[in-house]
């Protein structure tokens, strides 16, 4: 009987390490060619031949150095528009959850609740069109450009990402028990204070699996950045910069991979060090 | 509290201070990604004689530069300059172009782009070529005489001959053709196209560009033969080229020797001599040629035309923008654009001689009136990615035969038309 | 922070009214057609000054719904400017001949009519509805096979799980010119012509770069619902005698009933949407010979891919938005259905 269970342990676990060979496999031709001259990587893409550190060194100079990929730009403004959505996004999101349900007997607060949850269901294309010439036309009228800036495409993302974080902070909120408010408000606390010392700081997990889930799709959303900003605007996020990059005819794979490796290493980095936070994360957001 | 009040300031702050972007400077949008490098040293000499500042911004042909520039239109960030193609691309732009008709370099070319009211509305900066060429040495070792590929039956004559002493001359395939859809389909769908709409004709012949203009027709006939030469193209292709290949390998081969033929117009001289410099000079710096696509009897022009032009977006740079492109018609801007970016000059006055592969063979058909313009850019938008593409991709892998695929071709441009 | 709250009467008038006259001038301003570079700072400081102005208001009766309505305000005015104000102009311009930047007469249902008239378009939907079943399929049936894996008693379960799920932290963009790479420079050498090439292989290929980006995600949660089936009841099937598979049919898959409607859904509306791998991996390419009489050019080409290049490629605004408010219907009837089949199950349950 253990025998049999061994075996089986060690079949499975074969199993196992041959699918995880596949999938890691892309990741592996990713890295190890980042390491390669343009020649070495068309003739032998899977094989180490003509693999070196200083070939890695070139590569990534040659990236930093591309004035029509621009990559450290891209790279920064992406960060830049990801880290301001996702503490805009929490804050504000935060505010706006715990008015609601500090309110849920209420009608209006019901009502703009089951609107934010309907709204989940809204697939970006059927807005888009409208997004861009509403967003042009407001910013010619008022003077802020909209489209093309990093503040425009902020606040697309609030407007976007504020559903989803809005429906699970405030199921979250609603099981914090009000006796907690009542007690500080009684201690002479203003309820904007009462906010921000009390409650806030007990969201802190609820906002960490918020931040990841708005996170991932921030840093990696391809169309609303290549729409609002142009596909080769001046400012770029780094999916537009690479979009733009690889999608010329000039097909240098030792640019585009070294390029891929550095635009997906922040994400693995994070995901080292937050594998747990961001795995359970990912589940809660689904199964909510 | 103090959180908020935080936030709510920086976001105005940084609301405010995108308002107000300086514009003096001037912005181009070039078409051609591989003269980028030249382009701004072209940008540095001028900013160091005048003070403008150029900016130059150059997109691949994988990218759709219209739909680029219709964003930037709708997102108000306009260049002051940018590549029109065409037609197609001009009428895009109608009333928001300057008219140049007063600038003294329109006087030195005929290839300046007016409009149906005469408004001078394109700067021309190159003439380009189509036709099919060749690598000069090798025919010649194989004792082929390019001025006798005038026909159908030469052709197939020629490619037999290479075919057999493949080995002999280091050859992959005699013919460097791909018809790769997702990233090509320009070169197919629209140059090699273009060869059946205007090789053979006068220059201001558009006999089967207004045919296909009027619901998307051909003449059966001649594209019967047209097709027939593209089959041979299929035969004698490199394989590992043929379906699924890609621009760059496609002329890294030519310039490396393995192939005597390419379908690509004079444009991969520049990456000849640049990008692919040492498999050029490993294959002998060989000269290159350009022979008619000889589909019928009697075609004896290659294409020639300005494959696409600068135009003055109306804004408050616009004289700067002028001014900076009568530069560029200049001694000192030609020198750039000739000898850096390797432009064939269309402007009379202009002194220097590229140092393009393709110059020579350019001039030659010129000087002997034996040219033809082309007329693909009127084709309908979109014809080349959404439909052409395809289908000589599909042609290639062998999914029909010449007569299938004249039909197939008769059908969608027909379907596509319509629309 | 309390003196703050109880308010400071002159500060809050002068912030307050400060702010309206700001909005106000600038607004002005705008209609005025004016482009005076700093109306749009203007603008914002009003907005500014008047929330502010609004906080401090001395009352103390009032003050919990200032504070409520300025805590709701900053999320719901941009809900409200890119989503729903967009949704409804959307609605309306797919009735009319909108150029993306102005409409000069409504067309009613033609632009929806067409559309059905047009074999490319009935192809990129049937092509889609292929698309989203074979993934909802394949997805589920292999995330759940991993899941039991990673459930089971084999060694390094933790490395199995971070590996099957890193793909999904890569966006699609990238992910699609990596996979680019895969098909067309490596996988090559034994496919002879690389797979995107060739319509049906591309599809197919756009389905394994599917699942091997969503599988380890839809894995996640597969385990999350296997692990909390109670011990006792496994253990109690294990002493009546269920061997493994008796054991999966009969109280597994039937305990997690509720995390496989989940899942289906995830995978249906995720794989519906597509549109960054189907664009970077082919574009769209394709040939087909004969579909309802006609020849297909866009072979590969799936609703979403469609809807974008109807409207930004052909400049066919006004079509491309009826597209996508087609869309946005069959989404919400996926999504009804949803809701349906989820409460049925806990009900049962």
């Amino acid at each position: 009987m253990k025998g049999a269970r061994r075996t089986k342990n060690i079949i499975l676990g074969i199993i196992g390490i041959l699918i995880a060979a596949y999938v890691l496999f892309p990741f592996y031709l990713v890295v190890m060619n980042s390491f390669k001259a343009q020649t070495s990587i068309v003739e032998s893409p899977v094989s180490l031949a003509g693999a070196s550190v200083a070939q890695l060194w070139e590569n990534l100079t040659k990236v930093a150095s591309n004035s029509n990929f621009n990559f450290w730009y891209a790279f920064g403004t992406s960060a830049l528009i990801t880290v301001i959505s996702l503490v805009l996004l929490a804050v504000f999101g935060g505010m706006a959850a715990w008015v609601i349900s500090r309110n849920n007997k209420k009608k209006w607060a019901t009502a703009i609740y089951m609107v934010f949850i309907a709204s989940m269901i809204i697939p970006f294309q059927v807005v888009m069109l409208p997004l861009i010439s509403t967003f042009r036309d407001v910013g010619k009228f008022v003077g802020i450009s909209m489209l093309q800036s990093i503040p425009g495409i902020v606040f697309a993302y609030c407007g976007f990402g504020g559903a989803m974080t809005v429906f699970i902070l405030t199921g979250f909120i609603k099981g914090i028990p009000y006796e907690l408010e009542e007690a500080a408000s009684i201690d002479g606390c203003s309820p904007e204070g009462t906010f921000f010392r009390i409650i806030f700081p007990l969201l802190k997990p609820v906002i960490t699996t918020v931040t990841i889930l708005n996170g991932m799709w921030i840093w990696n959303d391809y169309l609303l950045p290549s729409l609002m900003l142009g596909q080769n605007g001046k400012v770029k996020t780094l999916p537009v910069a690479v979009q733009a990059f690889v999608g010329s005819y000039v097909k240098q794979w030792d640019l585009i991979l070294t390029a891929a490796l550095l635009a997906i290493l922040p994400m693995i980095i994070i995901f080292m060090f937050a594998q747990k936070q961001i795995m359970s994360g990912m589940v809660e957001g689904a199964v909510k | 509290m103090n959180k908020k009040v935080i936030t709510l300031v920086l976001a105005g702050a940084m609301a405010a201070g995108l308002s107000t972007t300086a514009m003096a400077d001037l912005r181009l949008v070039n078409g051609k990604i591989e003269v980028d490098a030249a382009l701004k040293s072209l940008a540095a000499a001028y900013e160091e004689e005048t003070g403008v500042h150029v900016e130059i911004e150059s997109m691949g042909g994988g990218i759709n530069i219209q739909d680029t520039l219709k964003g930037y239109y709708q997102a108000d960030n306009m260049p002051d300059i940018f590549v029109n193609g065409g037609d197609a691309d001009f009428a895009n732009w109608e009333g928001l172009l300057a008219d140049m008709s007063g600038e003294a370099w329109v006087q030195d070319t005929a290839a300046a782009y007016v409009d149906a009211n005469g408004a001078v509305i394109g700067f021309p900066y190159t003439t380009e070529a189509i036709g099919l060429a060749y690598n000069a040495d090798i025919l010649e070792k194989a004792g082929i005489d390019p001025a006798e590929l005038t026909g159908p039956e030469a052709l197939k004559a020629a490619f037999e001959t290479l075919d057999a002493q493949k080995e002999e001359l280091g050859l992959t395939a005699v013919i460097g053709y791909c018809a790769e859809a997702t990233n090509l389909y320009w070169s197919t769908g629209a140059h090699l196209f273009g060869a059946y709409l205007d090789s053979g004709l006068d220059r201001d012949d558009t006999t089967y560009s207004d045919l296909l203009a009027d619901g998307g027709q051909i003449d059966v006939d001649r594209f019967t033969h047209y097709a027939e030469m593209v089959d041979l193209f299929n035969q004698y292709s490199d394989p590992a080229l043929l379906v699924s290949g890609t621009y760059d390998q496609q002329v890294l081969g030519f310039a490396g020797g393995k192939y005597a033929f390419v379908t690509q117009g004079s444009w991969i001289g520049a990456t000849m001599t640049s990008d692919d410099a040492d498999a050029y000079a490993e294959a002998g710096n060989f000269t290159v040629g350009m022979a008619p696509y000889a589909f019928e009897d009697g075609i004896d022009t290659i294409l020639t035309n300005s494959p696409s032009w600068w135009s003055v977006f109306q804004n408050d740079n616009t004289e700067e923008a002028l001014a900076f492109l009568q530069w560029c018609a200049e001694d000192g801007g030609q020198k750039f654009l000739v000898e850096d970016a390797g432009f064939i000059s269309p402007f009379a006055s202009c002194a220097y001689v590229a140092n393009d592969p393709f110059a020579q063979t350019i001039s030659d058909y010129t000087a002997a009136g034996k040219t033809s313009s082309w007329h693909w850019l009127l084709n309908k938008s979109g014809l080349d990615q959404n439909v052409l593409g395809s289908i000589y991709n599909a042609f290639a892998q062998g999914a029909m035969d010449v007569q299938g695929f004249v039909d197939t071709v008769q059908q969608s441009l027909a379907q596509y038309y319509a629309e | 922070m309390k003196s703050v709250a109880q308010g400071n009467k002159p500060l809050s008038i002068i912030l307050f009214l400060g702010g309206i006259a700001l909005i106000v001038a600038a607004l002005v301003l705008d209609c005025m057609g004016s482009s005076y570079e700093y109306r749009g700072a203007m603008l914002v400081c009003g907005i500014i000054g008047f929330f502010l102005g609004l906080y401090l208001i001395p009352t103390k009766k009032h003050h919990r719904k200032i504070v409520y309505f300025i805590f709701l305000f900053p999320l719901l005015f941009t809900f409200l400017v890119t989503v729903i104000f967009p949704l409804v102009l959307g609605i309306g311009y797919s009735f009319t001949d909108w150029t993306g930047i102005k409409f000069s007469k409504f067309v009613g249902f033609e632009n929806y009519i067409s559309m059905f008239k047009d074999p490319a378009f009935i192809w990129s939907v049937l092509l889609t509805f292929i698309f989203v079943v074979l993934n909802m399929i394949l997805v589920n049936l292999i995330a759940f096979l991993l899941a039991l894996l990673c459930t089971s008693t084999v060694r390094g379960i933790g490395f199995f799980r971070t590996a099957y799920f890193l793909p999904n932290l890569i966006g699609g963009i990238v992910l699609g010119y990596i996979w680019q790479f895969v098909f067309s420079n490596v996988l090559i050498s034994i496919t002879k012509t690389s797979w995107l090439s060739q319509t049906n292989m591309a599809l197919f290929a756009i389905v394994i770069v599917y699942i091997w980006q969503y599988a380890g995600y839809i894995m996640l949660i597969y385990i999350t619902g296997l692990t909390q089936i109670p011990g006792d009841v496994l253990e109690a099937s294990s002493i009546d005698g269920a061997n493994a598979i008796q054991t999966l049919f009969r109280i597994k898959l039937p305990m997690i009933a509720s995390t496989i409607t989940i899942c289906t859904f995830l995978t249906l509306t995720s794989a519906f949407k597509q549109f960054d791998v189907n664009m970077a991996l082919t574009g769209g390419t394709g040939f087909v010979q004969n579909f309802m009489g006609s020849i297909v050019t866009t072979g590969t080409q799936m609703l979403a891919l469609n809807i974008y290049n109807t409207a930004i490629r052909q400049n066919n605004y006004a079509l491309g938005q009826a597209k996508a408010v087609l869309f946005f219907i069959i989404l919400a009837c996926v999504s009804l259905i949803q809701v349906r089949v989820s409460n049925k199950k806990e009900v049962e349950m």
